[in-house]
């Protein structure tokens, strides 16, 4: 199991390195952010003094083995636009997101696994026709469209709740459901068909055919070798945490990562994005190795190699 | 005399209530509204620094924080009225001496001075230690913005803005306590011009105390009808009522502007009474918010004109009959009325009413003339050539949408233009490949036009200096009108560089003046200024 974790640990700092890498270049050839924090009627002069203040007029690789060298110190760098330590911003705003995506997970697991389960359960029954198809109209309509629709009615019609802001636990209520719906539609879709795929098996008719009670036969024997695909998503769903409510941010004027994120792409704030960068590619990697050590625990074969 | 419990308890709950009662009443009696504004954003520079931060959307900022010397009526067409300052006169062609206004209140409840006035266009504030007061170059100081945050050393943009500000200011002394000094190096009959715009007045106090630059442009201390209580840059910002303001009590107790990034949301927001303004309203969306009868959207054209530029080193821009055909085939009036509802207005060139004398009453855009601008072609021999329009997605109101017509509006005489999509300005100012035509919008700082025409397109202007377009006549004109004091002779050469410019070597040509929309409560009585300026003082508020 030691070699199998450690593996899995230089493999997750290979890929923090290569998103940091990756997105360093890019940013750096995608557009000039002297030109977007100072306005593009700023001065020539102020242009080239901004750049050179900031390395910018510098070699891409001697700007890069700056960046890496000062990381490994733990020194992100600065924002462009506010001056204070990138990684102080990006953990500033970590709560706020957290606020919304934490909750939306437990609404998706909450809701999702046993309406899944529920479904499977009552194959091909008017409750497994009708929760299929809510769960597809949920995982298809876009969150923005889902989150007009929500503060129309809400926050315009019935003036239950805020429309949009961050000022109490009320305004938050609308972008957790938007958020957490689609996931719930998902996790009830996937739920589902590992159900199903496992109550076909074998060992499944015979724990029946032992004269087990059906509910046994779920709980001991169904739901977890059903567990391993489930695992999987709930992997992706803790991954996208810290960066998956970018769009619902923004609909909701929700001040946390995901605008940090907009935000700072838009003004080439460097520092800023890859700091964000490093923190949601860092978390990522997290959420799978978790996943990767699950399954592990779930199932010996994984960890042993074995097919 | 005995001392017990009791009477401890009881002399103790006297004396809370002296203490408190003071202050509920006083609250009591502030039963001023508190106002929330949802705009686009408030700052782009994630300060409130007016040295550093020159957007649109810091005019509408500052306009609740900052005052100049010199200012502008909001509430009539942007003339020139006195702000802090009482009086100015001039000595001569090189200075003027401003007397200022008694018993002005910053923020921090110091009384502004003279010395408050000379220390705001200090090198410490404003020019660097670097300035250099008999160079034409703009110095900066050399140190890295991550170490202004141990100091408070300017960024280097802050002395690049003040220069461009003051290209040729001297010293700024005081007299007396109440008179100051603005000493030129040489004569610029634009000096309380550039008051308007560049003069906003700090306190010394405030800004020596600061721990570092970066706190002071978090929390400026100046004496606008209200105060920083708290900026959270791409959140919010909340200010109070500056109640020893010198206008009159603000009546508003505070005021939050909001950043809600989107249209829909900031319209749903008002709608559902948690805001009540929304700002930067796209004119396709006025119709929807007016068909609710509580709300209503209020707008003016504003002082920044849309322009289309030109590149006269394109192989087919050489040619100025190219760049004239173009300029007569725009039907302005139909992107005005199909765009913009017919809420703004086709200028007289670059230029705006309130430049007063300065302001030429019968000139006008080329006319609408498609039969003249194929002419123009024939005769300059294009033979339909592609020439490239370098377009970003609405970095402009409708830019889209006008790029699109106006495409269509030169194919029919004879033009072809294809749309070149950009990401960013750098791209739109790549010199790798031919530039031909680009968007941009000009404003006018004051009411001169050497805040147009000649800090856009004289000599020191953007478009010259991409290196885009110049003009030796135009150039000579430039620095004169820098110099001369003679109404008539400044008048003459204005209108000399509007026919350079617009008709001639064409340079740009004016579009449309640019507007801003804002929506509100209809039970609220307050006027829009025709800027990005909102005016919050006692005098245009009110309660239905």
């Amino acid at each position: 199991m030691l070699a199998f974790a450690l593996s899995r640990l230089a493999r997750a700092a290979i890929t923090i390195l290569f998103v940091v890498t990756f997105a360093f270049i890019v940013l750096r050839l995608s557009g000039d952010p002297a030109l977007l924090i100072m306005s593009v009627d700023a001065p020539p002069e102020a242009i080239e003094a901004f750049r050179k203040a900031w390395g910018l007029d510098r070699p891409i690789w001697e700007q890069y083995l700056a960046y890496a060298w000062h990381a490994l110190t733990g020194d992100f760098g600065k924002s462009m636009r506010d001056g204070r330590p990138a990684i102080d911003l990006v953990l500033e705003r970590l709560p706020a997101t957290l606020a919304i995506t934490l909750p939306a997970l437990a609404l998706k697991l909450g809701i999702g696994i046993p309406a899944g389960i529920y479904a499977a359960l009552h194959r091909n029954s008017l409750a497994d026709r009708l929760t299929m198809m809510v769960s597809v109209a949920g995982f298809t309509m876009p969150s923005f469209v889902l989150a007009l629709v929500l503060v129309l009615i809400f926050g315009v019609t019935l003036g239950w709740l805020p429309a949009s802001g961050a000022d109490s636990v009320w305004h938050a209520v609308l972008p957790i459901v938007t958020l957490g719906t689609a996931g719930a539609a998902i996790m009830a879709r996937f739920t589902r068909s590992a159900m199903l795929e496992v109550l076909g098996q074998p060992y499944i008719r015979a724990a029946s055919a032992k004269g087990l009670a059906w509910w046994l036969v779920v709980a001991k024997h169904a739901l977890p070798n059903a567990a391993i695909p489930t695992v999987t998503i709930i992997g992706f769903m803790v991954g996208s945490l810290v960066a998956g409510a970018v769009i619902v941010e923004s609909v909701f004027a929700w001040p946390g990562i995901g605008r940090l994120l907009v935000s700072a792409v838009a003004n080439r704030d460097l520092a800023v994005v890859q700091a964000l960068l490093m923190v949601i590619a860092a978390w990522m990697v997290l959420a799978n190795l978790c996943v990767d050590l699950a399954y592990g625990w779930l199932d010996p074969r994984v960890r042993s190699g074995a097919r | 005399m005995g001392f017990h419990r009791r009477s401890f308890l009881a002399g103790s709950t006297a004396a809370a209530g002296a203490l408190i009662l003071p202050r509920f009443a006083i609250g009591q009696a502030d039963n001023r509204p508190s106002i929330t504004i949802a705009v686009q954003q408030i700052a782009n520079s994630a300060s409130l620094e007016i040295l550093r931060e020159r957007s649109n959307v810091g005019a509408r900022t500052f306009s609740f924080i900052y005052e100049s010397l010199i200012t502008q009526n909001l509430l009539g067409k942007l003339e020139s009225v006195p702000g802090l300052a009482e009086s100015w006169r001039r000595i001569d062609d090189k200075t003027v001496e401003v007397t200022l206004r008694k018993g002005v209140k910053f923020h921090n409840g110091d009384e502004m001075t003279a010395d408050d006035v000379a220390f705001t266009f200090s090198r410490e504030r404003m020019f660097g230690p670097d300035y250099d007061i008999a160079s034409n170059k703009t110095l900066f100081t050399n140190v890295l913005i991550r170490d202004n945050v141990q100091g408070m050393t300017l960024p280097p943009e802050v002395p690049a803005v003040a220069k461009r500000l003051w290209p040729a200011l001297e010293k700024v002394e005081p007299v007396d306590k109440y008179t100051v000094r603005f000493v030129n190096r040489r004569p610029d009959p634009t000096m309380e011009g550039r008051m308007v715009s560049g003069s906003s007045i700090i306190s010394r106090r405030a800004f020596t105390e600061a721990k570092n630059w970066l706190d002071w442009a978090r929390v400026p201390i100046s004496t606008g009808p209200y105060k920083v209580r708290e900026f959270k840059p791409d959140q919010s910002l909340t200010l109070d009522a500056h109640d020893e303001y010198w206008g009159g009590r603000p009546p508003l107790k505070s005021v939050r502007l909001l950043v809600v990034p989107e249209v829909a949301t900031r319209i749903n927001g008002l709608f559902a009474g948690q805001f009540d303004f929304i700002c930067d309203m796209p004119p396709d969306q006025i119709p929807g918010i007016e068909k609710n009868a509580k709300f209503e959207v209020l707008g003016s054209t504003i002082s920044n004109h849309r322009l289309t530029v030109f590149d006269k080193n394109h192989p087919q821009l050489i040619d100025p009959r190219v760049r004239q055909a173009f300029t007569h085939a725009i039907d302005r009036k139909a992107i005005v009325d199909s765009l913009w509802s017919g809420r703004t207005a086709v200028p007289a060139g670059l230029q705006w009413e309130f430049y007063g004398p300065m302001f030429i009453k019968d000139w006008a855009v080329p006319e609408y003339n498609p039969a003249k601008a194929k002419e123009l072609l024939k005769a300059a021999g294009y033979k339909g050539d592609p020439i490239p329009y370098r377009l970003l997605n609405n970095y402009y109101t409708n830019q889209t949408a006008t790029a699109q017509v106006l495409v269509e509006m030169w194919r029919q005489v004879g033009l072809n233009v294809p749309i070149e999509m950009k990401e960013n300005w750098q791209q739109i100012f790549d010199k790798n490949s031919p530039r031909a035509v680009r968007d941009w919008s000009n404003s006018a700082q004051y009411d001169d036009p050497i805040s147009s025409i000649v800090n856009q397109h004289g000599p020191q202007g953007q478009q010259q200096q991409v290196g885009e377009w110049t003009n030796e006549e135009m150039n000579k004109l430039s620095v004169s009108l820098e110099t001369e004091g003679d109404i008539t002779k400044r008048r003459a050469m204005f209108r000399r560089m509007l026919e350079i410019c617009e008709r001639e070597d064409p340079a740009y040509t004016v579009l449309h003046q640019n507007a801003t929309f804002t929506a509100k409560r209809k039970d609220i009585r307050w006027k829009a200024s025709p800027a990005f300026a909102m005016e919050f003082r006692a005098n245009n508020f009110a309660m239905s």
